[in-house]
């Protein structure tokens, strides 16, 4: 009798550790832990809906701009979206449905981030070399005086 | 000594010595032991049985998409790429990404037959201007970097926190909430394309624009890249460009001698990229 009550005291005190044990774990590890690996499940979720996609493509802006959006398509810029020179939709009409006019750079530093002669563009992409292609110093001039970039000619 | 005894039972034993069973026995302990333990299980189990049902359904809770119906790739020719650095900017408005800071860049190489010079102002974002380089050029090409989303990816394999994974349609991704900034997945990564955020104070990434693809959108990198260098493809569709690319082409990798197994395969790399 003696024997048996020192083993059950033993074991009782086993089994309340694993029972701690156990109780502490399932409060510290998180639900979706180690569903697929170790990991948190519950994050591929929240990365999904991190924030709703700023940039939505050309067709979402010819909904309101759809004579622009029909140059575009129709000229050399077809393969140019929208959002590169405009920036992202998102930004120009907010999720409360407020318009804000989106910042365009209308300098010659839009045009020639793409189109200025420079070491490492593919020799077959049209280029300009500004230097010869204007008199004078280069600020001051806007590309946008001569070419329509929504359907430029050469 | 003889054994007490406070049952009923009869009083009929085969031998006086043996004792009668004590009250709370070892088998009765045993058997105790064993409906606690399994309670206890039956309790812990519970919490997790609806999400081991979530996971036996391949489904992200409560969300139309399905992992188990893709398996993302990136294509990037490197013999398209103009520099322009739409795709760095579009990166860094699509993702709030910290000035200074850059989940993808561009990298401008100029080469001649003894030397190299590699430069990337501002990542890219800003365009590239003119470049003088002290030896006499013979190729100058612009290539674009970022996460690779390997398969074998060592970023998530020296995480301490399991806060770095990679899911199954293949985008390796950071848990913010479980990561403590330590930095290791950032030493680990050797195409550098981690980095310890200065807002969050953990580290951040390229997640393929996760919140876009999975609406079936491109990442936004892709969507704005007048070129067509940039390309998403998905390996589970047959008739994915990309797929098709990888299938057919000759598709180079960064740092293929390091095993990682990248998911950003490149056409017409030269041998001085790394």
């Amino acid at each position: 009798m003696e024997h048996a009550r020192h083993v059950f005291r033993v074991a009782l005190v086993l089994g309340a550790v694993v029972a701690a044990v156990m109780v502490t774990r399932g409060f510290l590890v998180p639900k979706s832990y180690g569903m697929y690996g170790p990991y948190r499940y519950d994050n591929v979720v929240e990365q999904m809906n991190v924030r709703l996609p700023l940039h939505r493509g050309a067709a979402a802006c010819g909904e309101c701009h759809d004579d622009q959006a029909k140059k575009r398509a129709a000229g050399g810029h077809k393969n140019v979206s929208c959002e590169i020179c405009h920036g992202p939709l998102g930004l120009h009409v907010k999720d409360d449905g407020s318009v804000e006019a989106p910042p365009v750079d209308r300098s010659y530093l839009l045009c020639a981030r793409c189109h200025r002669k420079i070491d490492g563009r593919p020799a077959r992409f049209p280029q300009v070399v500004l230097e010869q292609h204007v008199s004078g110093p280069l600020e001051g001039h806007a590309c946008l005086g001569c070419h329509d970039p929504h359907s430029p000619k050469p | 000594m003889a054994p007490t005894s406070t049952t009923s039972l009869p009083v009929l034993q085969p031998e006086p010595a043996t004792p009668t069973p004590p009250e709370y026995g070892r088998r009765q302990f045993l058997a105790d032991v064993m409906r606690l333990s399994g309670g206890a299980l039956v309790f812990i189990a519970g919490g997790t049985v609806a999400d081991a049902l979530a996971a036996v359904a391949g489904k992200p809770r409560g969300e139309a998409y399905s992992w188990d119906e893709h398996l993302y790739a990136y294509l990037i020719d490197t013999s398209k790429c103009i520099g322009c650095g739409s795709c760095v900017r579009a990166c860094a408005a699509e993702n709030k990404v910290p000035d200074g800071f850059y989940r993808t860049w561009i990298e401008r190489y100029v080469i001649g037959m003894e030397q190299t010079h590699v430069d990337s102002p501002n990542g890219g974002k800003d365009g590239f201007g003119p470049v003088q380089v002290g030896f006499t050029a013979t190729k100058s090409f612009f290539v674009p970097k970022m996460c690779n989303h390997c398969r074998a990816t060592p970023c998530v394999q020296v995480c301490p926190v399991g806060a770095s994974y990679r899911t199954k349609d293949g985008v390796v991704m950071v848990d913010t909430e479980r990561c403590i900034g330590c930095a290791y997945c950032v030493q680990a990564c050797p195409f550098g394309s981690r980095f310890i955020s200065p807002v969050t104070h953990t580290a951040e990434k390229c997640t393929w624009c996760y919140h876009r693809v999975t609406k079936g959108l491109k990442p936004a990198c892709v969507e704005v890249c007048p070129t067509g260098t940039r390309q998403f493809g998905d390996l589970k569709r047959e008739d994915d460009p990309v797929r098709l690319a990888i299938a057919r082409d000759r598709v180079e990798v960064l740092q293929g001698h390091l095993l990682t197994e990248p998911q950003c395969y490149y056409l017409h790399l030269d041998k001085e990229v790394r």
